[in-house]
């Protein structure tokens, strides 16, 4: 019930998602997509069309509101703001020339993303965020866990240790060389 | 670019407190000078920054494919589609009872009657948009005739009639009019009439309803001689079918 509550107050719902609260993101996802997902289906769009859309508005959404971009003006400001970025991405993909040429080959279609806001300097940090977001995405096991447990689900040296069986002391050297190692694969990627 | 060096596992911290908002007003106040004062530790630190965004977004990303596995299944199906498929399902089941009439009275070589409903077409009577005042009323009517006001168009004729009795276009479309308003014995006479002006472009069609005229009234013979007068196409048809 607590739950539930904090997650009906706007400023509750952005400092869950900033903590990225597991729980307030999926009521989160979950709640908003069936309004987007039917302003695909109409807008000459399918099922898949929507997950894409909604699945980057909603990434954007977050790092919006991870970077303090976003400020609620209201009450349902936030599943409204969510809505106007995946309309307005969805609007992007329809008037984009790929959209109109590849239309029938569903499998090989990836979503145009392009904000037309962005400056040098943001697509070159975009840039390099989605270079070492791929780097992450391939790392390996244990490594790649480990961080996500300390970075992304905010948990505990000590939690990270009784989940790993492993002393907590070794947790925060695990996480220190993993980091290590990221930032040298991401190097080597580069170059 | 030299190779990076190692940072420190207390650098890694001290970058995390700072990344994660948790250091004092003071311990930031320090870090952020510190920071303006060098500018390869503000890349550095930048860069971290990257790499801890990164694993974040990255995480959230294969995360929320496990949220749309758990979307809640949608009782109401979405309005505009539920339309379109009773809509599909409509017009195939109107193909369906199409071919189903069609061929029943295909195969069963049915009474006239059915041959009649099924050949009359009204007359698509002409093109209303040049209208001089002395067509006016002739084309005011025209415009009844194709909206089916078969009654206003035939009140309105009826009229002129009286002042150009002989006038082939106005007698034809009497008769048309009439067939579709299903006066059959006055489409008749004005059909009849029409199909004796010989040298009215209206005499083949003239032909073509006299002959659906005479097959509403039961009168096979008497429809396939005018059908035999008549080249059109939609003639040479209906005579394949009464044959």
């Amino acid at each position: 019930m607590k739950e539930t509550q904090e997650i009906d107050s706007q400023n509750a719902l952005i400092n869950a998602i900033k903590s990225n609260d597991s729980k307030a993101l999926k009521s989160f996802y979950t709640s908003n997509y069936y309004k987007v997902e039917n302003m695909v289906l109409k807008n000459n769009g399918n099922k898949d069309h929507a997950k894409d859309i909604y699945q980057e508005a909603f990434i954007t959404v977050w790092q919006n509101i991870k970077n303090d971009s976003f400020v609620p003006q209201n009450e349902t400001a936030l599943q409204g703001y969510l809505y106007k970025i995946a309309k307005n991405k969805w609007i992007d993909v329809v008037n984009s020339s790929r959209f109109k040429n590849t239309k029938l080959i569903e499998n090989e279609y990836t979503l145009y993303d392009k904000n037309e806001n962005d400056t040098d300097e943001q697509d070159f940090f975009n840039e390099k965020l989605e270079q070492t977001m791929a780097v992450f995405k391939n790392m390996g096991n244990p490594c790649k866990k480990l961080l996500t447990a300390f970075y992304y689900e905010k948990k505990s040296l000590r939690n990270i240790a009784i989940e790993f069986q492993i002393e907590e002391n070794t947790a925060r050297n695990n996480k220190y060389r993993c980091m290590e190692k990221l930032r040298k694969l991401v190097l080597a990627s580069k170059s | 670019m030299k190779e990076k060096e190692n940072i420190s596992p207390e650098f890694l911290e001290t970058i995390e407190r700072y990344y994660n908002g948790l250091m004092s007003k003071e311990e930031k106040f320090a870090f952020e000078e510190a920071l303006q004062q060098n500018a390869l530790l503000e890349q550095e630190v930048e860069d971290i920054k990257t790499l801890l965004f990164s694993i974040e977004k990255q995480s959230l990303k294969e995360k929320i494919d496990e949220f749309h596995a758990d979307l809640p299944i949608q009782l109401e199906i979405e309005p505009s589609i539920s339309n379109l498929r009773f809509l599909n399902f409509r017009n195939i089941a109107a193909v369906v009872i199409l071919f189903a009439v069609g061929s029943f009275w295909f195969f069963n070589a049915s009474s006239n009657e059915k041959i009649y409903d099924n050949y009359f077409k009204p007359d698509p009577g002409l093109p209303t948009m040049m209208a001089t005042s002395d067509d006016y009323t002739f084309y005011d009517a025209m415009v009844n005739y194709k909206q089916g006001d078969y009654k206003t168009a035939i009140s309105k004729w009826e009229k002129l009639e009286k002042l150009s009795p002989n006038n082939d276009t106005l007698i034809y479309f009497l008769g048309v009019a009439h067939l579709a308003d299903k006066h059959i014995d006055k489409a008749l006479s004005y059909l009849e009439k029409s199909s004796e002006t010989t040298t009215s472009v209206f005499v083949e069609d003239a032909y073509y309803y006299l002959a659906l005229v005479y097959l509403k009234k039961d009168k096979r013979d008497k429809a396939i001689e005018f059908l035999k007068k008549s080249t059109s196409e939609d003639s040479k048809k209906l005579l394949e079918q009464l044959k």
